[in-house]
């Protein structure tokens, strides 16, 4: 595709998001739309199987499965959120699981697409994290106190009210989750693009000169160098955005903040 | 599944408190820049912005020093 264009290398963009689908069903149809359906699918099936047959000795496949809740149970929920982190697991674990399926996406053969890179997965995302957190500090300290909790931080002169408070409102009401969405979405949208730059602009090298020809397998070595550093930065992201979740709801939870 | 039991902590580990002091950074910025160019453009003068960018950032120093400086 890029490399046909007559004025030379066509850097990609956004409109590389924005890819062409097969049934035209309705104008929210989408690659990422069928990669989030297709993810459900996938992460069922994997821990449907591997808790089927569950043993004492586990098999490997009920070993991985176990593995990952292990660790969100553990890491995510018990050192964060405290004694009664039993109740959040099944959201944490649905959320983690999500993510990091959907973000892996991006660097798996064929699919080759991170679902979140589409903005308007991450901002679902948060908003559920946002209306859980709220919801869980209202309920357990009732609103008028709740939001006292969050807009008036004790031991602080009164007069100082006017500049904290609204710093106060505005990070817990619009920076915690436009910064959940923001973050998730930007390093899966830069992840991507930083690939299509090294694995199309090598493909454009291949169809030049021969210096550019001598010159292209750089550009794929670096995409495979990348798309490991890509792995990372979603396992990264995914475990990033279920900590702050349960962090946000630890903090709802604590009494005084 | 293993259950290597350890207290609670509660969310106030310092990885907890890093991402946190990044939230309260922007929010401050964020708002009392908006207030100073909301009144900039009010007055038709220009220092309202950058002194409310100034107090903004001080202003959640202080609250993060508050929040995770104090214990």
């Amino acid at each position: 595709m890029h490399f046909q264009a007559r004025g030379g290398f066509v850097a990609p963009g956004t409109e590389d998001f924005f890819l062409p689908t097969k049934l035209g069903f309705t104008s929210f149809e989408s690659k990422a739309i069928y990669l989030a359906f297709f993810s459900v699918l996938l992460i069922g099936l994997f821990f449907y199987f591997s808790s089927r047959k569950a043993k004492v000795m586990p098999s490997k496949l009920q070993f991985a499965g176990e593995s990952v809740y292990a660790f969100v149970r553990r890491d995510l929920g018990e050192d964060l959120i405290g004694h009664e982190f039993l109740r959040f697991v099944p959201f944490l674990f649905t959320l983690f699981t999500f993510v990091l399926v959907n973000n892996i996406f991006g660097i798996i053969p064929l699919i080759q697409f991170p679902t979140m890179s589409h903005v308007s997965f991450p901002y679902v995302l948060a908003i559920f994290s946002f209306v859980v957190f709220h919801y869980i500090g209202i309920r357990r300290q009732g609103l008028g106190k709740y939001l006292k909790g969050i807009c008036f931080m004790p031991g602080v002169p009164v007069a100082l009210y006017i500049l904290l408070t609204p710093i106060e409102l505005a990070t817990y009401f619009v920076v915690r989750p436009v910064t959940l969405a923001l973050r998730l979405f930007a390093n899966m949208f830069a992840g991507h693009l930083l690939l299509l730059v090294f694995i199309l602009g090598g493909d454009y090298l291949l169809h030049g000169g021969i210096v550019a020809k001598i010159a292209s397998p750089f550009s794929f070595t670096f995409a495979i160098v990348m798309t490991f550093f890509e792995l990372l930065v979603q396992v990264l992201q995914a475990y990033i955005f279920t900590l702050l979740t349960a962090l946000y709801i630890a903090g709802a939870l604590a009494d005084e903040h | 599944m293993e259950m290597a039991k350890k207290p609670g902590a509660g969310g106030s580990g310092e990885e907890s408190a890093a991402w946190s002091i990044v939230g309260y950074l922007i929010s401050g910025l964020v708002i009392w820049g908006a207030i100073g160019y909301g009144l900039d453009s009010w007055w038709h003068t220009h220092f309202a912005l950058p002194v409310g960018l100034i107090l903004g950032a001080g202003a959640s120093l202080y609250l993060i020093w508050l929040r995770y400086g104090r214990e």
